[in-house]
């Protein structure tokens, strides 16, 4: 990378004009292949014990099988990472925060080793309620120079809140984007990246869902935009503008 | 209560800057231990105070402790020297960063430690300072405010309605993570502001015949 911070001030630029989240998970994977990481997830801790990975996850770039692992056996309660998160403000390197947590912490790391998560690098927030959240960059090989952690550490805070607004407006403009058929948040992400070829697999991956609640979201989309397929969905919503 | 005062204050109402300038000793020296700022008198005052700053104070309304001060903040203006320019320019590695006369410079934010009811989130001092520094923005017009803060801060100015645009990468100063930014005013920050923090309505007190020009050097001191 030959200027950290040019590179790290354009990709904030792009990211503060994102409008889905689909884009601003592009841009992130797109940044991965500059900062060398390949998975990154946004997401907010849970507040409760019962709260899985999916209820948590603003936008993942996690590999599927690993966050389908990660669901499985619950490992948001004993990921080291999501436990240092609440310990500190700066950002940290996932090696830095198993030194601190207890053993079974370690279980977690092992495991995302299978996956190819060897090592990353973690932004942590630390928001106006009291709550935290964090964003994750990891891969076979993350290897940050100081000033690359610096861009990333940057990049993450914009990307974060982004992905915040967005996914305030979708809340908020459930009734204003889909208001004339009705559509609600979901729904209209789950046809947004319909609309960019994804399987429903795919996008139960992007959005930490399960693939059975992204055809849900497809079925009643389509119930509701009078469609009888899916590419008919897609079409109708282009045309309603309820996507673009 | 919040109020802006603005001009020759010192002059005008020297006994409420001496209250001013003490509780920034003791909230940033014997709070915060910024030892280079220890003074024999107990009041923080430093080379950039002066008629030109804005200051934006909390106070305890009437009853017990009437006037002690909870809350402050300080509004540098950047067509003079200001910290971005003259205390750490090497945050912006050689970079310049906004200023004119209606860009300021939003510096020693403070709120009484003993009215921070819980360590965790935002209490309601805090909030109402903040949204009292994005009224006082809005009624002098200004553009925009330059901040050094934590990243985990400048986060929070996003979610305070402020567009944020960073002037560097974060780095470390004096031991702590610091990052300078350029806070824009948009028409929503101030509403923004109060729907964060339950605020029915303004918290500032400007009385109605202020004016609403940004204080020049040349203005005639005044005080609101």
């Amino acid at each position: 990378m030959p200027d950290v911070r040019q590179t790290a001030f354009d990709i904030i630029h792009r990211l503060r004009s994102a409008g889905t989240q689909r884009a601003v998970y592009a841009e992130l994977r797109r940044t991965g292949t500059i900062f060398g990481y390949d998975a990154f997830l946004i997401g907010g801790l849970p507040h409760s014990p019962s709260e899985n990975l999916s209820d948590c996850s603003l936008i993942s770039g996690w590999p599927p099988g690993w966050t389908q692992r990660y669901e499985e056996r619950n490992h948001l309660h004993r990921d080291p990472v999501i436990r240092y998160i609440r310990a500190t403000t700066d950002p940290f390197l996932w090696h830095e925060a198993a030194a601190h947590g207890d053993p079974r912490g370690s279980v977690v790391m092992n495991e995302a080793r299978e996956f190819g998560l060897k090592e990353g690098f973690c932004v942590p927030f630390h928001e106006l309620d009291g709550s935290e959240a964090g964003v994750s960059f990891g891969g076979t090989e993350v290897r940050l120079s100081e000033d690359a952690r610096a861009g990333l550490h940057l990049v993450a805070i914009y990307a974060m809140s982004r992905a915040k607004a967005i996914a305030r407006r979708v809340q908020e403009g459930d009734a204003a984007e889909g208001a004339a058929v009705g559509l609600t948040g979901r729904e209209i992400e789950c046809l947004k990246w319909a609309a960019a070829g994804k399987t429903a697999w795919e996008t139960s991956v992007i959005l930490s869902i399960s693939a059975r609640t992204v055809e849900h979201y497809l079925a009643c989309a389509a119930r509701k935009l009078g469609a009888t397929s899916r590419v008919q969905s897609v079409a109708e919503a282009l045309r309603q503008r309820i996507i673009d | 209560m919040l109020r802006v005062l603005c001009g020759d204050v010192e002059a005008l109402d020297p006994g409420l800057m001496n209250l001013i300038y003490r509780f920034r000793h003791d909230f940033f020296v014997d709070h915060l231990r910024w030892e280079a700022c220890r003074r024999q008198d107990g009041r923080e005052r430093d080379a950039f105070d002066g008629p030109d700053c804005l200051h934006v104070v909390g106070q305890e309304p009437a009853g017990r402790g009437a006037g002690t001060i909870v809350s402050y903040a300080r509004l540098l203006p950047t067509t003079r020297p200001h910290l971005m320019t003259h205390l750490y320019p090497e945050l912006l590695k050689g970079r310049s960063a906004p200023s004119g006369p209606r860009i300021y410079e939003w510096t020693r934010c403070a709120v009484a430690p003993g009215k921070r009811e819980s360590a965790k989130g935002i209490d309601a001092v805090s909030g109402a300072s903040f949204t009292a520094v994005a009224e006082a923005a809005e009624h002098f017009g200004l553009e925009g405010l330059l901040v050094q803060t934590h990243p985990v801060l400048v986060t929070r100015l996003m979610d305070m309605g402020w567009d944020v645009e960073a002037l560097a990468l974060p780095c470390t100063y004096d031991g702590s993570l610091l990052l300078p930014v350029y806070a824009r005013l948009t028409p929503e920050t101030v509403a923004t502001c109060r729907r964060l923090f339950g605020l029915s309505g303004p918290v500032l007190r400007i009385p109605a015949s202020d004016d609403t020009r940004p204080p020049s050097p040349a203005a005639r001191p005044t005080l609101s």
